[in-house]
C-alpha cells in the first residue's frame, strides 16, 4: 500500500460486515485506510460482483461478493481490475504499483551480460500464500545489437525468463511484438528486439492449507513462513551486424519473505 | 454445478468446519471452493465508470466515492469478509 501512497493512490477496502466488525479488525491489525461496511451488499450488487452461488438462506455467507481489487482513476472510470479465478488466490497492491506507477524497485536484480542489460523485478518482497505479484523486465542492447523473439526456429534462442521455485505456481510474461530483421550473415529474416523493451508479468504464489487439516493434505505442501531465494533464468541470443553469439543463459536470485496469513481478528467480549 | 449442489455444499462444508472440520473429505472441500467461484464476474469494465457509492468506514464516518479517491486514483478493494 505505501507504494501506491507515495503515487498519489489512497486505498480502501469494501466487505459485507457491520461497522463494529471493522472497527474491530482495523484496531486489531492497525489498519490505515477506510474499511468500508457495506452491510446488506446494496454497492457490491451495484457493482455486480454479489456472489449469486451462495444460496440466501446461507447466513453465514451470504452477501459476500467475488472479490477483487480496482484501480480507479480520479474521473471514476476503472483504469485496471484484477480478479482470480479462484477465492483461494490474490492480487497484491504492489502488483498495480509495478504495472500503473513507476515506484518504488525494491526488489531487482540486475543483469549484465555482455551487450545485454536487463532488470528483473518482483513487485515486492513480502507476500501472502496465494499472492499474485507483479514481474517486470526491462531490457537494454547496445547499439546495432539485437536479441531475437517469437516466433523463432527450433535453432535460434528467443529471449525468455522464467522463475524457478517451489512457491511458485503459475507465471506469465507478456512480451512485445518483436520486429522482423533481415539478417545478412544468415540470410534469414527473423523477429528480434533492438534498443531496448519493457514486459510485464505475473508470478502466482502457491496457496498454503490455511489450517493444519487431513483433508487439505493431498490439494498443496504448506509454505512455512520465512525468507526465500527465488532462482530465475533469463535466455536470450545476442546478434550483431555480422556476428552472432552462442545463446546465453543466466541465473539470478531474487529474495521474497512469505508471511503468515492474518487469521480473523479476536472477538472483543462484551 | 447446479444451484442445488452449491447450496448442499456451501451449507455441509460450513457446518462440519463449525463442528471441528474432522470428516471433512478432500472431494468435498474441493467442490466447496469451486461451488463459490463458479461464474465469478469481475463487475465494470476496464474504461467503463464504477457506480456512485457512500459507505459508512470502521469509525462512522460516511465516505462518499469522491471523498475516498487519492490525487492519482483509488485502488478498491473487494473482500469476502474481516470476520472469518
Amino acid at each position: 500500500m505505501g507504494k501506491l501512497q507515495a503515487q498519489g493512490i489512497n486505498a480502501a477496502a469494501i466487505t459485507y460486515d457491520s461497522r463494529e466488525v471493522l472497527a474491530n479488525f482495523g484496531e486489531a491489525y492497525k489498519i490505515g485506510y477506510p474499511l468500508l461496511s457495506d452491510a446488506g451488499s446494496k454497492v457490491i450488487r451495484e457493482f455486480g460482483i454479489f456472489n449469486t452461488n451462495i444460496p440466501p438462506d446461507h447466513k453465514m455467507m451470504y452477501g459476500i461478493p467475488w472479490p477483487g481489487d480496482y484501480l480507479i482513476a480520479p474521473d471514476g472510470a476503472v483504469r485496471d481490475k484484477w480478479f482470480l479465478p479462484s477465492y483461494e488466490h490474490r492480487p497484491s497492491a504492489s502488483e498495480a504499483a509495478l504495472r500503473h506507477f513507476d515506484g518504488d524497485r525494491g526488489n531487482s536484480v540486475r543483469i549484465e551480460a555482455g551487450v545485454v542489460n536487463a532488470t528483473v523485478t518482483l513487485s515486492t518482497d513480502r507476500c501472502f500464500p496465494g499472492q499474485e505479484l507483479g514481474l517486470l523486465l526491462e531490457v537494454r542492447l547496445e547499439p546495432g545489437w539485437h536479441v531475437y523473439g517469437q516466433p523463432l526456429p527450433a535453432q535460434y534462442q528467443a529471449i525468455e525468463l522464467r522463475l524457478e521455485s517451489p512457491l511458485i505456481g503459475e507465471q506469465s510474461l507478456e512480451l512485445p511484438a518483436a520486429h522482423p530483421l533481415l539478417l545478412k550473415a544468415l540470410g534469414e529474416t527473423l523477429p528480434v528486439y533492438a534498443g531496448g523493451f519493457k514486459a510485464h508479468g505475473k508470478v502466482g504464489i502457491k496457496w498454503s492449507p490455511p489450517m493444519p487439516a487431513k483433508f487439505l493434505e493431498p490439494l498443496g505442501n504448506r509454505i512455512e513462513p520465512g525468507l526465500y531465494q527465488i532462482t530465475g533464468t533469463l535466455r536470450f541470443q545476442a546478434c550483431g551486424d555480422d556476428i552472432c553469439e552462442t545463446p546465453q543463459s543466466v541465473k539470478f536470485e531474487l529474495p521474497l519473505t512469505v508471511d503468515a496469513g492474518i487469521p480473523p481478528a479476536p472477538k472483543k467480549t462484551a | 454445478m447446479d444451484a442445488q449442489r452449491k447450496a448442499t455444499i456451501l451449507h455441509g462444508v460450513i457446518g462440519k468446519m463449525t463442528a471441528g472440520g474432522a470428516d471433512i473429505q478432500t472431494a468435498e472441500w474441493v467442490e466447496f471452493v469451486e461451488a463459490q467461484n463458479d461464474g465469478y464476474r469481475t463487475g465494470p469494465a476496464i474504461g467503463a465508470k464504477v457506480p456512485e457509492f457512500t459507505l459508512p468506514d470502521q469509525t462512522g464516518r460516511s465516505r462518499p466515492l469522491h471523498d475516498l479517491m487519492g490525487p492519482n486514483g483509488l485502488l478498491l478493494v473487494f473482500s469476502r469478509s474481516a470476520d472469518w
